[in-house]
């Protein structure tokens, strides 16, 4: 191989010679024409749209090696090339199942990649079609409520059968006492604080429920204090039906005290 | 209430979603992943400590849906790397 076929040929940002050996699969699509995506992929290799039976793989050419980095720059990076393709098919053929960011297909045992991903797409088409066709018009989206308790304490102890005696209590005891009735106080205050948290989770659970198609519930975050996450889920929804989902939100934002996230509209990851 | 794919808190969340969902091929031509979860962990502990990259309003633009085919580049990544390597935290700094 002359220098200048090896420089005409593929390149990564490494400078290594590409030797197409995996396919980097990024989603599936329903779609019939085999076609070049007019955009580039990780390490600015070239896009394209696989077909099989009625399936499209959008896929590309890469080492036989994970993209994931310690170097988070070059992690990031990578993670918004991924959407970035997965946007454009999305876009393009209007329904996509996407797939985890670093999934590869080898050659193995004389196949070649293209080989075992079309070996697969066959086994899996029935179920990639329904759930393709079930996907239609819809997104996936993010929701989380914040609260900030110190907001909400003041009402919360107002009155409490348990509390208001115990604050008088505090008040005309002699220190040592005072102090074991004073933790005691925070005790009682934090499991009114978890009960008030579970209960407006549960009530906000539901008022989003009756909004959306699904939902699906994820772990909260942890969030710089004040602030609390009580509630995190993905949704799927119809994109032009969001309106009554939006009015949930806003009330709840509008809560004092209450924050609301609403992120997407992203591919169904969640709901693959 | 719209929903956005702008700022930190979306990447966030796009960053949960690629890196720990999506569909799983199940087969044994696939390439294992042991060290994802942990480098996921790391970048969303970096990203949390990076508001300064949102002044320039770079991550706004790259999860933005794209209007035409010309926004699908890497281009902007490379710009979006440059930057960061002036500068991202290194997270072992108080």
């Amino acid at each position: 191989m002359s220098a200048q076929m090896r420089d005409s040929s593929h390149r990564d940002r490494g400078g290594r010679l590409l030797t197409g050996e995996a396919l980097y699969i990024y989603c599936v699509a329903i779609g019939d024409r085999e076609e070049p995506l007019d955009l580039s992929g990780l390490d600015g290799a070239p896009i394209w749209a696989l077909a099989h039976h009625g399936l499209l793989a959008i896929v590309q050419e890469c080492e036989p090696k994970p993209f994931s980095s310690e170097d988070q720059t070059v992690l990031a990076d990578s993670v918004l090339i991924h959407q970035n393709v997965i946007d454009l098919a999305w876009e393009r053929y209007e329904t996509v199942i996407p797939f985890s960011f670093d999934t590869i297909i080898l050659h193995k045992d004389g196949k070649s990649s293209r080989q075992n991903l079309m070996e697969w797409l066959e086994k899996e088409s029935a179920d990639l079609m329904r759930k393709l066709n079930d996907l239609k018009n819809k997104a996936e989206y993010g929701i989380q409520v914040l609260w900030g308790p110190n907001v909400l304490l003041p009402s919360l102890m107002e009155q409490d059968a348990e509390i208001e005696p115990l604050e008088k209590e505090i008040r005309t005891k002699p220190p040592g006492t005072a102090y074991l009735l004073q933790k005691k106080l925070e005790e009682l205050t934090r499991k009114r604080l978890e009960t008030a948290a579970d209960t407006y989770s549960k009530t906000f659970y539901n008022q989003i429920r009756n909004c959306v198609e699904k939902i699906r519930v994820e772990k909260v975050r942890k969030e710089p204090p004040p602030k609390q996450m009580i509630l995190n889920v993905s949704c799927l929804q119809n994109r032009a039906d969001l309106a009554a989902l939006g009015e949930v939100l806003e009330r709840i934002g509008q809560m004092p005290g209450f924050d609301v996230r609403f992120t997407g509209p992203w591919p169904p990851y969640s709901f693959v | 209430m719209e929903p956005t794919r702008h700022g930190r808190l979306a990447l966030v969340d796009l960053l949960d979603r690629i890196l720990d969902k999506g569909l799983i091929l199940n087969a044994d031509v696939l390439i294992s992943l042991a060290g994802v979860p942990l480098v996921a962990v790391n970048l969303r502990a970096a990203i949390a400590s990076v508001e300064t990259m949102l002044e320039y309003g770079l991550m706004r633009d790259f999860i933005q849906l794209p209007s035409s085919r010309s926004q699908c580049n890497t281009v902007g990544c490379e710009g979006l790397r440059a930057t960061m390597r002036g500068r991202w935290p290194d997270p072992t700094d108080t």
